[in-house]
């Protein structure tokens, strides 16, 4: 039932978003008349669909788009926001879907960006990295000051971003889809900062596709669908079946059924992978392992274990010290990317924007990228733009991408849609090998429940599967068997995932726990 | 937005450009009109800017204003070089290339194909074919140069191909003083093309108007149909784009950055050969003809799309016309041009210009949209 109190005008909040709605140039009317308000020091979630109009509503709270029409109160006054620099003023600060930071600069120079402690005309690098190492102590939240942005893993980027805004003195604090990065002990380890942020009097923003995460840490919660507002709730009157169904309009589950794992032959195998990074830490260790064709292998593991780097090695974005890995006996080390696709592996990457899209091409010019050689979309040397018209409708219809048309620029989806057009394009060109690095990252309960389906059932139709995910439920349900790395090694291998449970993981996945050199062998079926 | 409505606010947005750079051209001239007093300014003023807007096409006399075809013709004939510069600028931009040598390579394109034209004696069709053929070829293994040094070395295309216009230039000025020039002549020029090697004129007023001027449109639909339509062009674009993501979706990078800089060298050589011998008897050029530079401005113009390069061209060409015309009759100085090109420029390229309209007219557009839909449930 909606929280009657909420709505009520005497009571103090520092935040007040009246009957907002915002039309964005290309015409998409992302928020209709909402009402938004936030109590002080509470932990506020902002739930919705992939599209629902969330990121919209929260960067207008932030002074990075304006309003088509509505007014905002902060601590009851009005308040034109008509940039980030006057909503950080005002003590708001914000940790955005999709990082922020410039790759080319260190974790410290990103850090005191805009805000500079010069040294005569230069950046006072010392002092950055002071200044870095003092928040990052303060609030527990590890990063590395001199590291160069391209080179950390996502993990630690959400970090930089969130550290980011409380340098700058954010009292209230915006976070989109913080933890969808994150794994569960840097998730907990998170929610204890955040608790933590609270009772020192912060107002939290927190957008989350994740359920449960929503429970353990907010106190109330705001449902959009479509643009509107649903009602506000609090979190302890309310089951996660209800707000499934009041976000997406029917119920949702998210347990898939499968079959068991009938695996044929094998058709990655990887051997004695090695890999030192630049700063002479050794990503990956004597790694190996095969995956068969009709299953779906999990890694599960604390990111920076190495994950990154293996997926890197396999899709040749990087190179291996030493050590092979062939998919059907043909090695795909150095390979060019085109070869590698050839022998059907597809890639969901892990950073979306980096590698998966191009922002400012069409959905249609997006989807069909890794074919656009393809003998049925194209008629002599011209393109067959009615074939590849319906290739972009279906996908589009097939993967619920939700858009004007197909001929709409990527980078002005949602998030999750966005993710939808990488997975869609990656799922879609008869794969036998898929590498999914964070498949169902940032896609909202309805289409997670899809892809996971639609992984399931490529597996069973013989699709060879790595799976990649910093979501220790996705990797235990999905997972047919599972690996768990910590520092580069396979410290443990499950044949079945059915009896495992989250304590166990954790002990492997933090290096508590390493099994015998035996048990782990078994995951090479030779 | 509607259709209707997104031409209304281009159509618009464009004429309010026009209008703001000419206001701002008019206070220019004003200022630098000769007259005593304000109204001889005045008037002064209005006889240059008659000059400027409709004298390239109109010819104004006691009996009026009347159309001057032999004015339209030069027009059109001076579009014949930019436009095929302005394609080649286009495919490289496209490919986030930023390769200046449209420049260096129209005028290594006119020496190779006047070469051809003077030295290798051929059948009357057959010859311009060839002679144009080898100036764009000229141009492609030119460009080969930075784009090979771009995919293997890294070395800034845009650096290396700048200096290579000035030692195109260079080099050819070389070539015809010591080895090549016609000596009988005056001026360093070389000797007469061959009569097979000429492109016939399409209309016989003297404007040049060749079948060039034909050519140069079919090679825009092919540039266009190119871009948009095959896998090639898409190619390039995509990595105009996103190279990584074009990498990682499997696309051959190095070699697409190598096509579109080769692509682009033959249309700029091809442009070269062309405006050579559909305009001249003979290969005079001492210094670099600036159509390379045009090219940039109309493809930017443009906006790298080659369906709008004739375009861009033609309202560059009629603009030019019209300075030299203010600059001969009005006593306007020529370099006026440049200020109101740039003026114009300004504002075309300015994103943000008329966006407040715009987003009204977005906003309407939307509201009756979902006035619509709402419309059609209740019903
Ligand atoms: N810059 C933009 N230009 C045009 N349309 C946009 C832009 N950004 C978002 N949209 C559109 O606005 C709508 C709402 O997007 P928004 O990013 O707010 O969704 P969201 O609730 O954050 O979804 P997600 O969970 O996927 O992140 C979508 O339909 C999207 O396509
Ligand atoms: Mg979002």
């Amino acid at each position: 039932m909606p929280d009657e109190k909420a709505v009520r005008p005497d009571e103090t909040y520092v935040v007040r978003m009246e009957g907002i709605s915002k039309i964005y140039p290309n015409g998409v009317a992302a928020n209709r008349g909402v009402d938004f308000r936030l109590k002080k020091g509470e932990i506020h979630a902002l739930m919705g669909e992939n599209g629902a109009g969330k990121s919209t509503l929260m960067k207008m709270l932030f002074g990075l788009e304006q309003p088509t029409s509505g007014e905002i109160y902060v601590n009851d006054q009005k308040v034109t926001l008509s940039s980030p620099s006057v909503a950080i003023s005002m003590g708001i600060g914000m940790v955005h879907q999709h990082f922020m930071l410039v790759p080319s600069l260190s974790v410290a120079e990103n850090m005191v960006l805009g805000m500079v402690p010069r040294k005569g005309m230069f950046i006072d690098r010392a002092k950055a990295i002071a200044i870095t190492k003092e928040y990052a102590e303060k609030y527990n939240l590890h990063v590395e000051p001199e590291a160069k942005v391209a080179d950390i893993p996502v993990g630690m980027k959400q970090k930089v971003e969130i550290l980011k805004a409380l340098v700058r003195g954010a009292k209230i604090l915006i976070l989109d889809e913080p933890t969808a990065v994150l794994t569960s002990q840097e998730t907990a380890e998170l929610f204890r900062e955040l608790r933590g942020l609270k009772e020192n009097g912060y107002t939290i923003v927190f957008i989350s596709h994740k359920l449960n995460e929503i429970m353990e840490i907010t106190d109330r919660l705001t449902i959009m669908r479509a643009g509107r507002s649903m009602g506000v709730y609090n979190t302890c009157d309310v089951t996660k079946e209800e707000i499934s169904r009041l976000m997406v309009g029917r119920d949702v589950v998210l347990n898939v059924q499968k079959d068991a794992a009938q695996p044929a032959q094998t058709v990655l195998r990887v051997r004695d992978l090695e890999y030192t990074n630049e700063w002479g830490k050794k990503m990956l260790d004597h790694l190996s392992f095969d995956v068969r064709s009709g299953e779906i292998l999990g890694i599960a593991g604390v990111e920076g274990n190495g994950q990154k780097e293996l997926i890197d090695m396999l899709f040749n974005l990087n190179t291996p010290n030493g050590g092979t890995a062939t998919v059907n006996g043909v090695s795909v080390i150095g390979m060019p990317q085109r070869r590698i696709r050839e022998h059907g592996v597809s890639l969901v990457p892990e950073d979306r924007m980096l590698y998966g899209i191009a922002a400012n091409a069409s959905i249609e010019e997006n989807v069909i990228s890794d074919r656009c050689s393809a003998k049925r979309l194209n008629r002599g040397p011209l393109f067959n733009m009615k074939a590849i018209h319906e290739e972009a409708d279906r996908l589009i219809q097939d993967y619920t991408v939700l858009c004007k048309t197909r001929k709409q620029h990527v980078g002005m989806l949602s998030g999750g849609n966005i993710q939808k057009v990488v997975v869609a394009r990656e799922f879609s060109n008869d794969p036998v090998l898929i590498l999914a690095d964070q498949p169902t990252r940032g896609i909202d309960v309805g289409a997670t429940e899809f892809i996971r389906k639609k992984l399931v059932e490529l597996s069973r139709a013989g699709v060879a599967v790595l799976l990649v995910s910093a979501d220790l439920n996705e990797v235990m349900e999905l997972s047919d068997s599972l690996i768990v790395m910590h520092n580069g090694k396979i410290a443990a291998y499950f044949k079945d995932t059915k009896d495992l449970t989250d304590d166990m993981m954790g002990e492997y996945m933090l290096g508590l726990r390493e099994q015998s050199a035996e048990q782990i062998g078994r995951v090479c079926h030779d | 937005m509607t259709k209707k409505r997104e031409i209304i606010f281009s159509l618009v947005r464009g004429l309010l450009a026009i209008c703001i750079a000419l206001f701002v051209a008019m206070l220019l001239i004003f200022i630098s009109s000769e007259g005593a007093g304000f109204g001889e300014k005045l008037r002064a003023t209005g006889a240059a800017l008659k000059q400027l807007l409709i004298a390239p096409l109109f010819r104004t006399g006691r009996s009026g204003v009347s159309f001057d075809v032999k004015r339209l013709t030069d027009v059109l004939a001076s579009m014949i070089p930019i436009i095929f510069t302005g394609l080649s600028v286009c495919i490289m931009f496209s490919a986030n290339q930023f390769n200046l040598g449209a420049e260096g390579g129209i005028m290594l394109g006119a020496f190779t194909t006047a070469m051809v034209a003077i030295y290798v004696p051929m059948g009357a069709v057959i010859h311009p074919i060839v002679a144009v053929l080898a100036g764009g070829a000229a141009v492609a293994v030119l460009m080969l140069l930075p784009a090979l040094l771009k995919t293997k070395l890294d070395v800034s295309e845009m650096v290396c191909s700048l200096m290579l216009n000035y030692i195109v230039m260079y080099v050819i000025k070389f070539l015809m003083n010591t080895y090549l020039a016609d000596k009988t002549k005056g001026q360093i020029q070389s000797y007469e093309f061959l009569q097979s090697a000429k492109i016939a004129q399409l209309v016989d007023n003297g404007s040049k108007l060749s079948v060039g001027f034909l050519v140069a449109l079919v090679v825009v639909v092919i540039c266009g149909l190119f871009m948009f339509n095959t896998r090639w062009g898409y190619t390039i674009r995509m990595i105009g784009l996103n190279q990584d993501f074009s990498r990682y979706s499997g696309m051959k990078v190095a070699g697409v950055i190598v096509l579109s800089q080769v692509l682009g060298g033959f249309l700029a050589g091809m442009g070269g050969g062309i405006e050579m011998l559909g305009r001249y008897n003979t290969f005079s050029w001492s210094a670099l003809p600036g159509y390379g530079w045009t090219g940039i401005t109309i493809a930017i113009l443009a906006g790298n799309n080659p369906w709008l390069v004739p375009l861009a061209s033609f309202f560059l060409a009629y603009l030019t016309k019209g300075c030299e015309l203010m600059a001969t009759y009005a006593n306007v100085p020529a370099q006026l041009l440049d200020i109101v090109q740039g003026v114009i420029f300004l504002f075309f390229a300015a994103e943000q210009f008329l966006s407040r309209y715009r987003q009204k007219l977005v906003v309407k557009s939307a509201q009756e949209e979902l006035a619509g839909k709402e419309g059609a449930k209740h019903a």
